[in-house]
């Protein structure tokens, strides 16, 4: 982009030669429409350039960031930082720029998607619910990101993203579902709204039961938000540091059953393939077999574990986030949803979490509820919906050895508590969840 | 600005939308964290847009861009008409406005240091020095935080709105994390993720981090050792910055115009309240008298004006335990048939404006947290918050807190580790039967309210004092 080019040539002739500076700049354009009772109420576009800048020089950091417009002169800039930079402490933990080896070369220059095919795939949800009343959002996202440092590293990405996620709702029930694809134009609005209108009639007139340890089936959305807590609280690598994971690398924590990569050159991966130090990622083995193989490393975190980088480093994130994988791969098993449904004798099929918190991070006890769809089963066949449960379990004990029962043959991208299109896993089969709660709290 | 910001809106008018409004905004923030004695993050940032909204029959089109350029803003003005447009595709009933002042006017939030002009180096070493004193008496992670907000916002309206606002916001804290075998315990001050008003740099300044380093350490250490909160049912006291939280979840998300007109219900949800029960539906008890209030004088959601220039006031939304009042903007409050409250805000000039929660708090009663102790047999007095989780309808809750500390025949015998809650919002509110007075009554800020599609942020504020509740459970363990 030719506004990247001017920027770096300009800084180029003012670094002096003693700092050490780093610029990355995230080009996007986010688009969202959005519909609740069955009509289009907010339709949004947002175009933004924003810089993130980081200087060390004589042991001192400092970072600023801006996006294009408040920018001003780079000059200016940088005269800024250095004086700024007198005034802080040393930082003890810098870890330097990645090399110039490290450089890529991933731009596209791509269009967004238009209002109106958003508003198509709307529609084709909407079509599907009869008399519910449907609520949700089709999003389209186009990505650039550039990265550049005094070592001489230029790297660059893009990378394209739309979801259409809705729910319909009756007057005792809810039912959603959620799919995402690199292109608007592959997501199947009909077949989004079919399931989660499915999933609404089969679900009016809920039945409370007691809560109690029951035996559940997770969906996809549900599976991706207890990975994603323990990818943010445990395999991220600033917990480690911080002696707060409880991640530990080649020990059986987890069932055999669960094998999880980071894997952004797979095929259809919706993420960057290089990390906010404009290194690439490689694909990386999390859980193999239910043991732990890696953390997701910083520049920082690598240095202060002494372990190998992953380059998991966040684009517009700070060093005290640590590192996050974002193409994340549940391997799939080889059981359908029906079979799955017919191997249990008492349990609980839950569609979706909601409001999950943490209440220890060393030991993931974490407290939620269900939504949007869940049934009791009775041997082997779903029987009634079930009302409002909440559970407070703790979800490394939740995929620990022996709970895991089975894993589903289908994949999709999932939402979680912490965004969409991070992980891409199947259903599961656990044999046991602590429900600690019920309507009636 | 006025002129940069009248030529986006004229160009969406002219387009064809029926309504436009515009903001330019310049944001500055500066973010600074320590741990354990060393400066781990400084980061400034500042950003500079326009966001414009268009109404087009049923719904709104928005577009924000960066490049302020008469072109560019020209351009933003169509493309937010054609953004609405789109949505005709889908449409619902027109979307009417409720009539509001047309007010030229600016204002700037009091505030005695602009934290932008005091110096890092005094910044930095405040947090330095408090997560090195901790770390030295025996913390296992000694962290803390500060963030600064300066935000212009030039509005106008199609309808004649001109509106400049500088909002100057402050806000940080302190934690001391015990590490454990397999557990961790967590002591903040002044509560979790740290307290935040509008107002400068004496913001931070009164809240003296080093005069509770000693204490935060001390009882993040001794909860190690400490036995579990009980299972059971009991009487529970909150301290203050906790009930702020209780406050935002179970009563302040309730009662957004948006969730109970189901704007939100795919996301964040919608509400148990039904408009239909308005001045009849019992929240809580008597001594239950909550209001929103965007004029209270330091508090952290403290404006003259929201962001779709309605002026700031003060409404009454529970009345001795009646649900009397929501929270509105134009559009919805047309819908409701009711005033329009002044309680519309942006997470910047990229996002649309949505129904935001201003001052929702807890009016003070006539006791005190000693009174309130000592009239107690038996019971646990929970402090700072340490999870929250509730259900879509924001009935059904869960609260971890950091502390807990056992009451017997009214006076605290033991501290307890691990204190949970949990209950059902109307139950909960009709079981408050002390409530502490104006003496302890705390504006408390929250600074992470997450809403919306895309996602906004947004700074909400609680003023609450210590109450007491009867018969709740609490002990609530995975």
């Amino acid at each position: 982009m030719k506004i990247w080019e001017n920027l770096i040539e300009d800084t180029k002739k003012i670094i002096p030669s003693d700092v050490q500076c780093e610029i990355k700049m995230i080009n996007s354009i986010d688009s969202l429409t959005r519909f609740a009772n069955s009509h289009i109420h907010q339709n949004v576009e947002e175009e933004m350039t924003d810089l993130y800048l980081t200087f060390h020089s004589d042991g001192k950091t400092t970072n600023l960031n801006f996006n294009i417009t408040s920018l001003g002169s780079i000059d200016e800039v940088v005269k800024k930082a250095l004086s700024e930079i007198e005034n802080n402490p040393k930082d003890s933990s810098w870890s330097g720029l990645a090399s110039k080896e490290n450089s890529y070369d991933g731009y596209r220059n791509l269009s967004p998607e238009n209002p109106d095919l958003r508003a198509q795939k709307v529609k084709d949800f909407i079509d599907q619910g009869g008399s519910f009343n449907g609520a949700g959002y089709c999003s389209s996202n186009v990505s650039n990101v550039f990265v550049w440092n005094t070592n001489g590293l230029s790297s660059s990405d893009t990378a394209t993203s739309a979801f259409l996620d809705g729910i319909f709702r009756s007057e005792t029930s809810s039912g959603s579902s959620h799919l995402g694809h690199k292109t608007l134009e592959n997501i199947d609005g009909e077949k989004v709204g079919q399931e989660a209108y499915s999933i609404a009639k089969e679900s009016q007139n809920p039945k409370d039961i007691d809560p109690g340890v029951y035996e559940v089936i997770l969906g996809p959305d549900a599976v991706s938000t207890i990975l994603v807590f323990l990818a943010v609280y445990g395999f991220n690598a600033k917990s480690k540091v911080d002696g707060t994971s409880p991640i530990e690398i080649d020990t059986q924590q987890f069932d055999k059953k669960i094998t999880l990569v980071d894997d952004p050159h797979k095929e259809g991966a919706l993420n960057f393939k290089i990390d906010a130090s404009g290194s690439p990622k490689a694909q990386t083995e999390i859980i193999t077999n239910g043991v732990p193989k890696s953390y997701f490393h910083t520049r920082r975190t690598s240095t202060e574990l002494k372990e190998k980088n992953t380059f998991h480093e966040m684009f517009g994130w700070g060093d005290s986030f640590g590192g996050l994988g974002t193409n994340l791969y549940l391997q799939p098993g080889g059981i359908s949803k029906d079979e799955m449904i017919s191997n249990v004798k008492k349990g609980i099929y839950i569609n979706e979490f909601w409001y999950c918190r943490v209440l220890d991070p060393i030991t993931q006890v974490v407290t939620g509820l269900n939504r949007n769809g869940s049934y009791l089963i009775e041997n082997g066949k779903i029987t009634k919906p079930v009302g409002r449960l909440r559970f407070t379990q703790s979800f490394m004990s939740s995929l620990g050895q022996g709970n895991v029962l089975g894993v589903g043959s289908e994949n999709r991208f999932a939402d979680s508590e912490f965004g969409e299109g991070i992980l891409n896993v199947p259903m599961l089969h656990l044999k046991e969840f602590n429900f600690t709660g019920g309507v009636s709290g | 600005m006025f002129n940069q910001i009248n030529k986006s809106i004229d160009s969406a008018i002219g387009s064809g939308a029926q309504y436009a409004d515009a903001r330019i905004l310049i944001s500055k923030s500066r973010n600074i964290s320590s741990k354990d004695g060393e400066l781990e993050d400084f980061n400034n940032s500042e950003n500079m847009g326009l966001g414009i909204r268009a109404l087009v029959g049923s719904s709104w089109g928005f577009y924000a861009t960066y490049d302020l350029s008469d072109k560019s803003l020209i351009e933003a003005g169509k493309k937010a008409y054609l953004i609405a447009k789109a949505s005709s595709k889908v449409p619902g009933n027109d979307f009417p406005l409720a009539d509001v002042p047309i007010v030229q006017d600016k204002y700037v939030t009091p505030h005695e240091q602009n934290p932008f002009k005091v110096s890092s180096t005094d910044q930095i070493d405040l947090l330095v020095s408090s997560t090195h004193e901790m770390k030295k008496l025996g913390s296992s992670i000694a962290s803390g935080r500060l963030n600064f907000w300066d935000t212009e916002k030039w509005f106008g309206s199609s309808q004649g709105h001109e509106i400049y606002q500088n909002i100057i916001e402050s806000g940080g804290g302190i934690s001391s994390l015990s590490i454990g075998d397999g557990e961790t315990q967590i002591r903040s001050y002044p509560q979790s993720f740290g307290e935040y008003r509008t107002g400068g740099w004496e913001v931070i300044q009164s809240f003296k981090f080093l005069d509770h380093v000693e204490r935060l350490t001390e009882e993040s250490k001794r909860l190690l050792t400490s036995p579990q909160c009980p299972e059971g049912t009991r009487d529970l006291i909150l301290e203050g910055s906790q009930l702020a939280l209780q406050i935002h979840e179970s009563v302040g998300h309730a009662i957004e115009l948006d969730r109970i007109l189901g704007w939100e219900a795919a996301y964040a949800g919608t509400s148990h309240l039904q408009l239909n029960k308005l001045n009849e539906h019992k929240y809580g008890s008597t001594l239950m008298n909550i209001v929103a209030d965007a004029t209270l004088p330091g508090a952290l959601a403290t404006f003259k004006y929201d962001d779709e220039g309605t002026p700031a006031q003060r409404v009454d939304i529970v009345k001795e335990g009646i649900w009397t009042g929501v929270l509105t903007g134009r559009d919805s409050a047309a819908i409701a048939g009711v005033s329009p409250g002044g309680m519309v805000r942006a997470d910047g000039y990229g996002r649309l404006p949505m129904v935001r929660m201003t001052n929702v708090g807890l009016l003070p009663g006539e006791s005190s947290l000693e009174e309130i102790i000592a009239s107690t047999d038996d019971g646990v007095y929970m402090e700072t918050n340490r999870s929250w989780s509730i259900d879509d309808l924001r009935l059904n809750f869960q609260f971890g807190c950091e502390v807990g500390w056992l009451v017997k025949n009214g006076k605290i015998i033991d501290m307890v580790k691990n204190p949970t809650y949990t209950g059902i919002t109307p139950n909960f509110w009709g079981s408050m039967d002390m409530l502490a007075g104006k003496d302890e009554w705390v504006f408390w800020g929250t600074p992470n309210c997450g809403k919306g599609q895309p996602s906004q942020i947004g700074h909400t504020g609680h003023p609450a004092s210590p109450a007491r509740f009867k018969d709740v459970r609490i002990g609530v363990r995975g």
